[in-house]
């Protein structure tokens, strides 16, 4: 008459557990949904109803009532099918209620009794803690990277029925070795000359800086930024599991693994909308591209084309690595701890050296003021990209390949983390005297930009933290920042609005 | 207008403050052809005319060839009835009298000539004796123009220095020396004003304090454009002149520039463009100074800059190389009487590896890829030795991009 079931739904990139309570009793014929479903829930009435009957067992002709506890969360998503399909024919007496003792359904039935894969099965296999778990077979892979306890596959409801009918034993499925991660396509040796953007790559990667690359159409700077990720070593358990968390709730296609284990590249197109770029939606409140990039790099080429209040959004995750989408009713805390790399031209009509801008003083303003200060600001590393040379470009030597540089990458992580904890992009001013100690040269350069006015007070922070990771990257032993450090730091922070010349009399 | 209403212009001020206190008070004013248009000098109707909607330089010709601002003001307004060829103008053009109706009324001569006054603008058409004799017998004179300064100017040898407004540090340079060597030898170097070249040009001239410079722009001359440029057209109307063909308070507009540049070339004894592309104004500005027999030079610039394509084309098509000033003081006829001091450069010389640095940064701007490259340094000693050179004042970085810097760059 009563059967309570284990399942879970997706609420941004964790699952909450849920329990199916379903009650088969007396009355006029009738299927009640009740604990605030959504619309895709409510469908699942008439998936349930057929698959139940396609797989031999009589659909009780009396009054059934489904509550999905605790009932004040809105709950969405087609996984709680399977659940609510199992807590029928427990409540209906088709199957032994012990049977389903210790164990969370997650899956959606089709019509004919088949049992498909849900989006978000990691996370959602996640919260349902111990328990075995029977999720479809086309969720394997993820549903072992999470789960704790044992994982039962399943193809039809048929199928399951006959084992928890005792008839047969677990089915078991031949999911095939994963294959091989494929070869690194991107790789820094395809990048020729350019040794001030290439090692720009290298620092940004060394030290999580987040970088903005400036130049011409057709400089490089898409091919450079794609590199970045080929750079950053594996990602450790704990972050391999978030991003496999968010990769599943966001219904990505994961590696055939299971696990994401590198680190992720996204690199959302100009016109992508606010929600679409920072996460949200419908109720289960979907990660979007900065969560994806979460432990990855997140790329927006043309940076100047992004709607300006999409950009000021990244503002809030840059800063604190989570983004918090909050809706009238809920709100979600997703991961976004990424690194910014981002690509504009100099200018309207692209620029190139003095004297070849086309641009008049107006529309360069008009550019100027695409990119707000405060994200501006952000990027440590704003790193003038030209074309590389012709001689490069055609018969120059293939650069380092990315196997090379990331070891120097990995080796100056390291360093890093073993000194302070994290990445010298997190440094915090305070710890900068201290981590980051300048020589007498060094801070006489600085001082001198900071009088000139080419350098202002955060600027000179970000400057040093830059410093460091040359410095890292440059002799592993060494404590003190060098004058050369820091000029190869400013040469990688420009900016880029044309000297405006006063107009002053002398 | 004659020389002889000239004082009397001056003497209307205080009848116009009264005619406006009459305006206010009654209404008078608001009547077409009212009292307080009565003491208004002829200039004042001029200034209305030059701005009115769909005014060409030819129209406003006709319009003045009347001999009377004030009637060709009041044949414009539709107020008297035109004979003539003014007839046949207006007839020609439909809708061209309403609009002109229309005009009289928002152009009031009470507003244009307050405006005159305010910007301290004068008004002079061509049978003035200060009306520049150079445009007398110009193809395409001016009907009108629009004085800040001393138009007595133009009357000292003159030179013209334009070219683009995105010009390379090298050309900037050029521009401000040649401005400031020309005007130690009391020359009057003639510009537009623009941004890049133009202003270069100025401030050089400007800097030497030793003759007075005369600029030609494209809208009002009260209107400061480019904005930044402020300061500049305040000293150039101080210590010089400022003349355009538009009424006080005409905004920028594309179109006026290639019709200021025929009335710069028309001002000039020798023309030198110092950077221009391919099809800049510095070309069309050179195109009407060769309508006007006056000489064109041109400063030769390295093939690989986009802003020089179009000087160097000049060359080719015949133009004289200007390398020096005293090839401009050459062609003025002035050679040899150039006494002027050097200027002293301060900056400590460069041995070694730096100075060939700054010789190739000389040649076009590098970046810091192609010099660490060329000199086989590593990226922190590339970026030690630039910072350096830049901090002495050697190379100047725009962008990314390292240019080298003459000791000329303070006026640049």
């Amino acid at each position: 008459m009563f059967a309570s079931i284990s399942s879970a739904v997706l609420f941004g990139a964790e699952g909450n557990r849920v329990t199916v309570e379903v009650h088969v009793g007396k009355g006029l014929p009738a299927f009640h949904l009740v604990g605030l479903p959504d619309e895709s829930i409510r469908e699942s009435r008439d998936r349930v109803r057929a698959a139940v009957s396609t797989s031999d067992f009589e659909w009780p002709d009396t009054k059934i009532t489904v509550n999905l506890a605790p009932s004040p969360h809105r709950k969405t998503g087609s996984g709680l099918d399977l659940a609510i399909a199992v807590g029928v024919l427990v409540a209906a007496g088709d199957l032994p209620t012990n049977s389903v003792a210790g164990l969370g359904f997650i899956g959606e039935v089709g019509l004919d009794g088949s049992v498909r894969a849900v989006p978000g099965v990691a996370p959602m296999v996640g919260a349902l803690g111990d328990a075995d778990v029977v999720v479809p077979v086309d969720n394997a892979r993820e549903a072992r990277v999470a789960a704790s306890g044992r994982v039962r596959l399943v193809s039809t409801l048929r199928e399951l029925a006959s084992v928890l009918l005792g008839d047969s034993p677990w089915p078991e499925f031949a999911l095939g070795e994963p294959d091989d991660p494929p070869a690194l396509i991107a790789d820094l040796a395809d990048v020729r000359g350019q040794p001030l953007a290439r090692h720009a790559v290298e620092i940004a990667a060394a030290g999580g800086h987040h970088t903005l690359f400036v130049g011409p159409p057709g400089s490089g700077k898409t091919m450079l930024a794609a590199r970045l990720p080929g750079l950053l070593p594996d990602l450790d358990r704990a972050g391999a599991l978030e991003s496999t968390m968010v990769h599943s709730a966001a219904g990505e296609l994961l590696p055939p693994g299971g696990l994401v284990t590198r680190p992720p590249f996204r690199a959302p197109h100009h016109t992508s909308s606010m929600v679409a770029l920072v996460g949200g939606g419908s109720h289960s409140l979907r990660p979007g591209e900065i969560s994806l990039a979460h432990r990855g790099v997140l790329f927006l080429d043309e940076i100047g084309e992004f709607a300006p209040a999409v950009l000021d959004g990244l503002r809030q995750p840059l800063e604190e690595g989570v983004i918090r989408v909050a809706r009238a009713n809920s709100h979600a805390v997703l991961p976004a701890d990424f690194m910014l790399a981002a690509a504009m031209n100099p200018c309207p009509c692209g620029g190139g050296p003095p004297g070849e801008c086309r641009c008049d003083g107006a529309a360069l303003r008009r550019y100027a003021r695409r990119l707000s200060g405060p994200l501006l600001d952000r990027f440590d590393l704003r790193v003038p990209v030209h074309r590389p040379a012709v001689d490069d470009l055609v018969s120059g030597e293939p650069g380092e390949p990315t196997v090379a540089v990331a070891e120097r990458v990995r080796a100056a992580r390291a360093l890093a983390l073993d000194r302070q904890g994290v990445l010298n992009a997190r440094l915090v001013p305070r710890a900068l005297d201290e981590l980051a100690p300048l020589d007498s040269a060094a801070s006489a350069e600085l001082r001198r930009r900071i009088e000139l006015d080419q350098l202002s007070g955060r600027g000179y922070h970000r400057v040093r933290r830059v410093a460091r990771t040359i410095a890292d990257l440059a002799d592993a032993g060494r404590s003190t920042i060098s004058a050369d450090d820091v000029a190869l730091a400013l040469q990688m922070r420009k900016t880029f609005t044309r000297r405006a010349r006063s107009s002053h009399v002398a | 207008m004659t020389a002889a209403e000239l004082p009397e212009a001056a003497a209307h001020d205080d009848a116009l403050d009264e005619a406006k206190f009459v305006g206010r008070t009654s209404d008078a004013g608001v009547s077409a052809g009212g009292a307080s248009e009565g003491g208004l000098p002829p200039a004042a109707f001029v200034a209305a005319l030059a701005g009115f909607d769909r005014m060409t330089v030819r129209r406003l010709h006709s319009l003045l060839a009347i001999g009377d601002p004030r009637l060709a003001f009041a044949l414009a307004a539709g107020r008297e009835r035109p004979v003539g060829p003014l007839a046949s103008m207006l007839a020609r053009d439909v809708g061209l009298a309403a609009r002109w109706r229309e005009q009289s009324r928002v152009r009031s001569p009470v507003r244009c000539w307050q405006q005159c006054l305010d910007a301290g603008v004068d008004v002079i058409v061509a049978d003035d004796p200060r009306f520049p004799p150079q445009l007398l017998n110009d193809p395409a004179p001016p009907a009108a123009l629009f004085v800040r300064g001393d138009p007595g100017v133009l009357d000292a040898r003159r030179v013209g220095i334009v070219g683009t407004r995105n010009a390379t540090q090298r050309g900037l340079e050029t521009a401000a020396r040649f401005g400031h060597e020309l005007a130690q030898q009391g020359v009057v170097v003639v510009s537009g004003l623009a941004r890049g070249i133009d202003g270069a040009a100025h401030r050089g001239a400007l800097a030497a304090d030793a003759a007075p410079v005369a600029a030609v722009v494209g809208n009002g001359p009260d209107v400061p454009y480019p904005r930044e440029h402020a300061a500049l057209w305040h000293e150039v109307a101080c210590r010089g002149v400022l003349l355009s063909e538009w009424p006080p308070g005409t905004p920028p507009a594309r179109f006026r520039f290639p019709m200021r540049n025929r009335i710069l070339a028309a001002l000039c004894e020798v023309l030198v463009v110092v950077e221009s592309r391919d099809k800049g104004g510095g070309l069309i500005t050179a195109r009407e100074a060769l309508d006007r027999n006056v000489q064109v030079m041109a400063v030769p610039g390295s093939l690989q800059t986009l802003a020089a394509s179009g000087t160097n084309r000049l060359l080719r098509d015949g133009a004289a190389p200007a390398t020096d000033t005293d090839e401009i003081l050459a062609a003025l006829g002035l050679d040899g009487r150039r006494a002027g001091r050097a200027r002293f450069d301060p900056r400590p010389l460069p041995r070694g590896r730096d100075a060939l640095i700054i010789d190739r940064c000389a040649a076009r701007a590098r970046s810091i890829d192609e010099i660490v490259n060329d000199f086989g340094l590593s990226l922190a000693d590339g970026a030690m030795t630039l910072a350096r050179l830049e901090q002495q004042g050697w190379l100047r970085e725009t962008g990314g991009w390292f240019e080298t810097v003459g000791h000329w760059d303070d006026l640049a």
